[in-house]
């Protein structure tokens, strides 16, 4: 089953052959990348086949590794697990980026960098790829990084502009600052079980709880900053200035997921805990509200379905910390599909109406057949109506909520149902219905019929429950009536709601009807209940005015204090340059003076006449003769 | 009494005082350089006079004042030589040969 | 005899490129290039020759001082060999960096030439008066490196280098002399392992930290760099921040572990509070700069506080980790320098607020400057994301607070905030008045830049391909801090 490990690598050629091109000969060879996905998402679905019927998490099916590195007796290796969990991530995540790329032909198809844009969406494929196929966590948490980069090229595709370029940032910055716990998690995780294993640090190993939960909080941290979880939410929005099919595949279906994946990878280590489960579960249910309430008061339809997306991405989370990785899991997957239909859709509809603001959008039913009729199963599918894919795994959650005894926070995940249909109610009747306020055109066969694919998928999938329970190793059962019914009602009231508000007129509206009868809620949600305007007072902006003052303070203290020192020596050297010229230097010039006096004394018997001299000597000589002869006598 | 007394040492001694003195007289007087020269040349030779004579009264056999004279005479031919070049190079550069005119060594 | 003429063959270089006439600058740089490739050669088979199982390999041994036992000692190790490949790479891409030197050319290849000796020299000395003369050569061709090619604060800038990396090697010195009159012997791999009285060691070891310490430079004795690096010419400063750093923590490593073991452990918490502030500090200061040159300085300082975090550790993952930093650090620093000189040239500014659109205008600049940021920036699959992440590894395994680790760990974020609102204003955008009618890299300069791109993927990929060579040898190092 070699086959296995082109599939990543697949994505990851493209990538490594569009990459070096020259942006002219990129834009031609397009079919590089698609070509690369199309045969990973074949081998993919040969490899689902083969994990068929499934087993326990934790038996690989397909299992190789290769040494990366050695450090004294540990040795780390990256390697390609293939089980149950990560064959249905291969289809989900070869199937929708398949989708994204073939629709993209048509979206970007205008665009001056198609090229780049879709060798960056082959190298995140092929991230993704060895993210769901790690067999350890190290491996895992560098694609997990490689991804963040993707996010960042593809948020600021369009970087001329001033809103991707700050959100690119915003987006790294953010997901990093969960990056760092999840790197910090990975330490302890190393030293306690001396391993990035999942063999060993999942299954081998014994963790004692208070390690446990200091580990899986720290992973909890990462995945929140991956997956939007409150408070580190606030990138995604801002992450829709990227292009919308990009969305589509990185901030709906797959990338955003991952912190997911982590945590359903991680679970052992979350059960050893407890506490951690605890936490994850109220995480999960604080993200599910806030998302789906702050999703309630956007005009922007991507935004919409961003908050959407932390919303459901919270209800994975609840899941998960309800223990039931199943639920969380199978809801990961229905997501992935009906979210990124979604988001295709809207991407139509933005090309259709030339803004991405709902209040100018309207009566897209009449001329947009086929995005209408995908729309709505997407739509459907998101406020989990029967029997759309949304409705099974949004049941299943529920089941294991109450099962689990957890009434408090089953209670708040019917409120985010609510919630959840309020503003899918909103947003289809603003812009299907009512009057049209442009020219309305039909997308190209290209972008439909991925969309027809999602669609289908995600109109069908939910009957696949519980075989998908099986597939993961465990009991399947159907829903039962009583949790159905219920979740059925509360999405029927909150659509209903959102249509009385909404829907009943023909004009266009606006937001008045919230707005008016709850002035204070509305302005605090549209407001996006404060997060961001927190960290850009106090993160972002303290951050800035600290490392300004701190190059003041490197620059008059700490250099100042080895300027000073080089001041104080000079001073002392000018005061030792002082002594040496008066003191040791007035000694020997002293000397040099009085010697010079005498010299000017004596020169004047050179005269420089050569007879002068020698009348000198004569007169010398005589003397002498003069001296032997009185001294002889 | 004989008129012609042969030749004592003290005559050649008194006649190489008078050469002597002529020529430092010209030597510490006179302006041109040539003259200098040529006082040199009477100085060396009265010299060369007391040399050759004491030499033929003290000890005639061995003729070592002759030798001696004979050699100093070359070494001041040479030596005259080498001063007239002097001159000469002096001459050209400076078209003077007044020895006052040469004073760049004064203090 | 291939270590001697490895670290000589510049020496005749240098001497040769002395002599040429001084208007014959294009034959000084022919010279300087065939010479430091020549080197290059030399360290690649060399490294092919090299078995990562054995100890000091290559030895020479000649007595030259014998009274004082002073030897001329050469050999290299795993870590040695790291560390010289990447000094006789840089040596070649400084050089073909300078391709364009127009002021006194000759002069300028012969102090390159002449750097390189004395970097050579001190990564593979096995004796400590050796180890010392090439330490203080290395000084004098990079003081007139940055005071004759500098910018316009040259004098200040490297008159303040100088007198900063002096004043600490001085203290070497005084280590040096105590040790030997402690042990008798100059020799380096013979005093390891000696077990000396732990007091004398936490003295001799102050006399190394501070010595080393301004080298790295650990906060608070960094100042020298950023004025060094923004006032020297660019091949200077991808040798300063790519090789004459990493001599100092090559020094804890080579010498203040091995041979005194027993104050290394005493030291740690304290060098790794350094550390951690290091990176901290140099990264907020690097958010805060507002010329490109000084923010990769001020980086250095948060890089270099990785490495000290990992020596500090003592532990095999932080060791190997420190290592692998200085080696990602030599060659993205090196790339970070190179762009950023090419641009300048350009550009003529070098200040963020008037880059920007890079990668509109000069897409081949633009990506592959962006391409080093997200190396310098830890991102896995790049070299720099390896050290790192080890020495996390080790900081956190070693006894040493853990809160300094966590602090050490959101440097890495700093990191990601001060190099990407870097990218963001530089690379991105729109371009700049500055930036709107340059041309793009020629190909000499993507030359220059292909080899630094492919080792940060090979190493940032392949472990092992670093790790192979450094892992005996910390292995064994580990051994002797563990045994102190």
């Amino acid at each position: 089953m070699g086959y296995i490990v082109a599939i990543p690598l697949l994505p990851a050629i493209a990538f490594a052959m569009l990459a070096p091109m020259s942006n002219r000969v990129r834009n031609k060879s397009l079919w590089i990348s698609v070509a690369a996905v199309l045969v990973a998402l074949v081998l993919s679905l040969v490899a689902f086949v083969q994990v068929w019927p499934g087993g326990h998490e934790g038996e690989a099916v397909y299992h190789a590794s290769v040494v990366f590195a050695s450090i004294s007796t540990v040795n780390l290796g990256a390697g390609v697990l293939l089980d149950p969990i990560s064959a249905v991530m291969l289809v989900v995540v070869t199937l929708v980026g398949a989708c994204v790329q073939v629709y993209s032909i048509g979206y970007m198809h205008r665009d001056a960098r198609i090229g780049w844009y879709y060798a960056v969406l082959s190298l995140f494929t092929a991230a993704m790829l060895v993210l769901v196929l790690s067999d350890n966590f190290l491996q895992l948490y560098m694609a997990w990084e490689v991804m963040g980069l993707c996010s960042y090229l593809l948020i600021g595709f369009w970087h001329e502009q001033v809103a991707p370029r700050k959100a690119s940032l915003k987006a790294f910055l953010t997901t990093r600052v969960g990056d760092v716990g999840f790197a910090l998690g990975l330490a302890v995780m190393y030293v306690t079980a001396g391993s990035f294993d999942f063999s060993v640090v999942l299954h081998g190993f014994q963790w004692a709880p208070a390690v446990a939960t200091t580990v899986s909080l720290l992973l909890l941290f990462g995945a929140m900053g991956k997956s939007a979880q409150v408070p580190l939410h606030v990138w995604l929005p801002d992450a829709m200035a990227g292009p919308t099919p990009a969305s589509a595949l990185i901030h709906a279906a797959t990338m955003v997921a991952a912190g997911v994946f982590l945590v359903a990878r991680a679970l052992p280590i979350f059960e050893a805990s407890g506490v951690a489960l605890t936490v994850t579960m109220l995480v999960g249910v604080v993200t599910a509200l806030v998302g789906g309430m702050l999703a309630a008061v956007q005009h922007d339809i991507k935004k919409v379905l961003a908050y959407s997306t932390i919303s459901q991405l919270g209800y994975m989370f609840v899941a998960l910390g309800a223990g039931g990785i199943v639920a969380g899991f199978y809801h990961l997957v229905t997501h992935a599909f009906f979210k990124s239909l979604l988001f295709l859709g809207a991407g139509v509809i933005i090309h259709a109406a030339h803004t991405q603001d709902m209040r100018e959008m309207g009566g897209l039913a009449k001329k947009m057949p086929v995005t209408t009729v995908t729309f709505t199963i997407g739509s459907l599918a998101l406020a989990g109506i029967f029997p759309f894919s949304g409705f099974w795994s949004k049941d299943e959650i529920l089941t294991v909520l109450w099962h689990g005894e957890h009434y408090v926070v089953f209670a708040l995940a019917l409120a985010a149902a609510f919630v959840t249909a309020v503003y899918v109610a909103r947003l289809w009747f603003r812009v299907f219905t009512g009057p049209e306020q442009s020219e309305l055109k039909e997308a190209h066969v290209e972008m439909l019929v991925p969309m027809g694919v999602l669609a289908a998928i995600s109109a069908v999938i939910g009957f696949g429950s519980p075989y998908f329970a099986q597939f993961l190793g465990h009991e399947g059962e159907w829903p039962a009536a009583p949790i159905a019914l219920t979740s059925t009602a509360v999405a029927g009231l909150g659509l209903a709601l959102g249509w009385w508000a909404y829907g009943r007129r023909t004009k266009v509206l606006n937001t008045r009807p919230l707005k008016e009868r709850a002035g204070f809620v509305y302005g605090a949600l549209t407001m996006k209940l404060y997060f961001d305007i927190t960290y850009d007072f106090f993160i972002v902006r303290g951050y800035g005015l600290l490392a300004d003052a701190l190059a003041v303070f490197d620059t008059v203290v700490v250099d100042g204090v080895v300027n000073g020192a080089g001041a104080l020596w000079r001073a002392g050297a000018q005061a030792g340059a002082l002594i040496d010229r008066y003191v040791i230097d007035g000694a020997v010039n002293g000397t040099a003076t009085l010697v010079r006096a005498a010299g000017a004394k004596v020169r004047r018997i050179q005269v420089g006449r050569i007879q002068a001299y020698q009348g000198l000597m004569v007169g010398a000589i005589v003397l002498l003769m003069l001296w032997f002869v009185v001294k002889g006598a | 009494m004989t008129v012609f007394q042969p030749v004592g040492a003290l005559s050649f001694m008194a006649l190489s005082v008078v050469l002597f003195s002529l020529g430092l007289y010209g030597a510490l007087s006179r302006k041109s350089t040539v003259m200098v020269l040529m006082s040199l040349e009477l100085m060396a030779n009265a010299v060369n006079i007391n040399l050759v004579a004491l030499s033929r009264f003290s000890a005639p056999a061995e003729m070592t004042g002759q030798f001696f004279a004979v050699f100093s005479m070359v070494v001041s031919a040479a030596e005259i030589g080498l001063g007239l070049a002097l001159v000469l190079a002096l001459y050209r550069q400076r078209r003077t040969v007044e020895i006052d005119a040469m004073q760049e060594l004064k203090g | 005899m291939l270590l001697s003429a490895i670290i000589f063959l510049p020496l005749v270089g240098a001497i040769v490129t002395a002599l040429v006439p001084k208007d014959r600058g294009d034959l000084a740089r022919w010279i300087a290039a065939g010479v430091t490739t020549i080197d290059l050669a030399l360290v690649v088979f060399l490294a092919l020759k090299f078995d990562v199982a054995q100890g000091m390999q290559f030895a020479e041994k000649v007595a030259w001082v014998p009274q004082f036992g002073i030897s001329y000692n050469l050999g290299v190790d795993g870590i040695s060999i790291t560390m010289l490949f990447l000094s006789a790479l840089l040596s070649v891409i400084a050089v073909v960096a300078s391709w364009k030197m127009e002021t006194k050319p000759t002069a300028y290849f012969a102090m390159l030439l002449l750097l390189e000796v004395g970097m050579n020299g001190v990564f593979v000395a096995l004796d400590f008066v050796l180890f010392y003369v090439f330490w203080e050569l290395v000084l004098v061709p990079m003081y007139f490196l940055i005071g004759t090619w500098g910018g316009p604060r040259k004098e200040y800038a490297s008159i303040k280098f100088f007198l900063y990396t002096l004043f600490g090697s001085v203290f070497m010195l005084v280590g040096i002399i105590a040790l030997y009159l402690q042990a008798g012997t100059f020799d380096i791999t013979a005093m390891s392992g000696l077990g000396l009285p732990a007091t004398f060691q936490w003295w001799v070891f102050a006399a190394f930290f501070l010595g080393f310490a301004v080298k790295v430079p650990v906060f608070p004795l960094h100042t020298w760099l950023p004025d060094a690096h923004v006032e020297a010419p660019t091949a200077a400063s991808v040798l300063l921040a790519g090789i004459m750093l990493k001599m100092g923590t090559y020094g804890f490593i080579r010498i203040a572990l091995p041979i005194l073991p027993h104050a290394a452990n005493q030291w740690a918490p304290f060098i790794t509070a350094l550390a951690a502030i290091s990176i901290v500090y140099g990264a907020a200061l690097a958010f805060a700069q507002k010329d490109l040159k000084k923010l990769v300085a001020y980086s250095s300082v948060s890089h270099m506080g990785f490495v000290m975090l990992g020596i500090a550790s003592g532990t095999a993952e932080g060791l190997n980790g420190a290592i692998a930093v200085m080696f990602s650090h030599g060659v993205v620093t090196g790339m970070l320098f190179l762009i950023v000189g090419m641009v300048y040239e350009r550009t003529h500014t070098r200040m963020i607020q008037d880059v920007s659109g890079l990668s509109h205008q000069v897409p081949v600049a633009g990506g592959l400057l962006a391409f080093a940021s997200f190396a310098s920036l830890g991102l896995p699959g790049l070299s720099g994301f390896v050290g790192e992440f080890l020495t996390l590894l080790g900081a956190w395994k070693s006894s040493v607070p853990a809160a300094w680790v966590v602090i050490a760990a959101i440097g890495v974020l700093l990191a990601a905030a001060y190099t990407l609102s870097m990218v963001q204003r530089v690379v991105l955008g729109t371009p700049s008045e500055a930036v709107s009618k340059i041309t793009d890299l020629t190909r000499r300069e993507v030359a220059l830049l292909v080899p630094l791109v492919v080792l940060t993927l090979t190493v940032g990929l392949y472990w092992n391909s670093l790790l192979r060579f450094t892992d005996p040898v910390v292995t064994r190092i580990v051994a002797m801090l563990a045994g102190a």
